[in-house]
């Protein structure tokens, strides 16, 4: 969580050790590649094209994540393959000096063998930071991804059968969003425990579910 | 007010706001209608704050997920955009090189002193000893090694300082600034370490020259070693001491705080050594350019060399104890 200057929390979910790796894993293929690939051209040209390969070699190996995550999208290719972006603590873009201590100090994150530092940093701490991270004071986040828009056109709106108190409309109404995800048996379970805002209570099946998103569909705002 | 209500009431500025976004970020929103006007900030600040009080009451109201998301997306990217700090650009340049790096290493001198002594004491010791007893030599590298020295500053080498494999000027630069500035990489990344990782790169880097000097001087190499070494050492031996200062700040931040967390201190120590490392990356890069395709000319006589480095050296040092004094 980052606060704004405008009293707004804004929600950071710091990115785990499996989508790190594997954004790290392709972003090493694509260096890799990149390696060959201009290799390639530089062998024809001999002379200043071997010393154009090296220096591209070693500005691949250190200024590969700089560049891109200075980039708009403040992501690797392969960070952003994963939906992982890097943001500062404050949830702002990270920044040149950030980025660039980050990155350098990937070496000491690579003792003592294999990341091994990095890789108990990163289990140990809730955010998930590496101790570059925690140096440079920036986040690998997950790219919040859009939630779809409730679709229940088919239900039709029932008024509830109880007054009911603001956590309890929330809660129908976060049954209704589920339930394009879930499983027509889950769904009914599910239903059942709030059967009591449709007048049902102890009741269970498919149109006590039915009534259910009804009152769901009333509590949003529509009415039949 | 229903969740859907609230929602066609405001729906417009949401929208409205979307379209300032990408409209501002240059993100392709795939409509034809991609018009050039500049996005008045004003709007976009007023929209986002009206977009945060509609997020924080959607919030309060336990409003459905989507809706929450949504203005939760909205004001995380206008945040993103309206408090992102532009830190880019040839003037931002100018007030590196021509005062803030100099300033920098100055408000770090103690760093410094540190660390140029840990480099210099084995660089010194070390020559010495090994210059009394040349085979000290082998306990620093293998006798291949020694040999293949040898062999590269003999003065009847086509060009100093190089294997025979390595053919061009350009081909050895990109080496050269390779190795340099992994090392001076190194010597910094090792602070994280409460400070020991940049003290073992120093002495490491400090007893491998002093071994290499003293070795090839009394092989009666010198003036070809100290001619080759002498100019781009004023900027590459320099940035190896000012990373490795670096460093040394970055781990006496972890092992006395002193006011702040640890973690604090880590984070400020990081931010305030970041201008260094800025600068020990372009005094590498003028160093792997010197040594590539001046240091390496056998034809230059040794006086306009050594003339050359003595210049070198007094501007270097100039440059980081006197520029960036005046004016704010």
């Amino acid at each position: 969580m980052a606060e704004t200057p405008e009293g707004i929390l804004l929600e950071l979910r710091p990115a785990g050790v499996c989508a790190r790796f594997y954004a790290f894993m392709l972003d090493w293929f694509i260096r890799l590649a990149l390696i060959y690939v201009v290799g390639m051209l530089a062998a024809f040209l001999q002379g200043i094209g071997l010393a154009f390969w090296i220096v591209f070699i070693f500005a691949l190996e250190w200024f590969y994540p700089v560049i891109f995550e200075l980039s708009p999208s403040g992501a690797t290719p392969g960070k952003r393959a994963f939906g992982l972006k890097v943001v500062m603590d404050t949830g702002l873009p990270v920044t040149p000096a950030a980025s660039v201590a980050r990155n350098l100090l990937r070496v000491a994150d690579f003792l003592p063998f294999l990341f091994g530092f990095a890789s108990v940093s990163m289990l140990l701490r809730r955010d998930c930071k590496r101790l570059g991270d925690i140096a440079a004071a920036t986040l690998v986040v997950h790219e919040p991804r859009a939630a779809k828009r409730i679709t229940l056109d088919n239900v039709p709106p029932i008024p509830p059968m109880r007054a009911l108190a603001p956590e309890d409309q929330a809660a129908v109404i976060a049954l209704a969003s589920r339930a394009p995800t879930l499983t027509e048996e889950r769904l009914d379970e599910l239903a059942a425990l709030a059967a009591s805002v449709s007048g049902d209570a102890g009741r269970e099946g498919a149109e006590v579910t039915r009534r259910v998103l009804g009152v769901a569909q009333f509590v949003l705002g529509r009415r039949a | 007010m229903t969740p859907l209500s609230f929602e066609q009431r405001y729906q417009d500025e949401w929208v409205e706001l979307e379209m300032l976004l990408d409209r501002a970020i240059g993100r392709n929103t795939g409509q034809a209608s991609l018009s050039f006007e500049p996005v008045s900030g004003a709007r976009v600040a007023a929209l986002y704050r009206r977009a945060c009080e509609h997020l924080a009451l959607a919030r309060s109201r336990s409003y459905p997920a989507y809706m929450v998301d949504r203005l939760e997306r909205l004001t995380a990217s206008a945040h993103q955009l309206i408090y992102h700090r532009r830190e880019f650009g040839l003037d931002r340049l100018k007030q590196l090189a021509c005062a803030d790096f100099p300033r920098a290493v100055r408000a770090h001198k103690r760093y410094v002193a540190v660390a140029a002594a840990t480099f210099l004491l084995p660089t010194v010791i070390i020559g010495v000893l090994v210059y009394r007893r040349p085979e000290l030599i082998l306990s620093v590298v293998s006798s291949d090694t020694a040999a293949s020295f040898q062999e590269m500053y003999s003065p009847t080498a086509a060009s100093i300082g190089r294997t025979r494999s390595a053919s061009t000027d350009w081909m050895m630069f990109g080496i050269y600034i390779r190795n340099n500035i992994g090392v001076a990489f190194q010597c910094f990344a090792g602070g994280l370490f409460g400070g020991l990782g940049s003290l073992f790169f120093l002495a490491y880097n400090g007893v491998f020259s002093g071994a290499l000097a003293g070795y090839l001087t009394e092989r009666g190499l010198s003036s070809t070693f100290f001619s080759f070494v002498v100019t781009h050492s004023a900027f590459e031996l320099t940035a190896a001491v000012l990373s490795g200062a670096a460093g040394l700040r970055i781990g006496h931040a972890l092992l006395a705080p002193g006011r702040f967390t640890r973690r604090h201190a880590l984070v400020l120590a990081t931010r305030d050594t970041a201008v260094i490392i800025y600068g020990v990356v372009g005094m590498l890069l003028v160093a792997a350019a010197i040594e590539a395709f001046w240091s390496s000319a056998p034809w230059l006589p040794h006086a306009v060399k050594y003339g050359v480095a003595a210049a070198c050296w007094v501007s270097v040092l100039g440059y980081l104890t006197l520029q960036g004094r005046r004016a704010g």
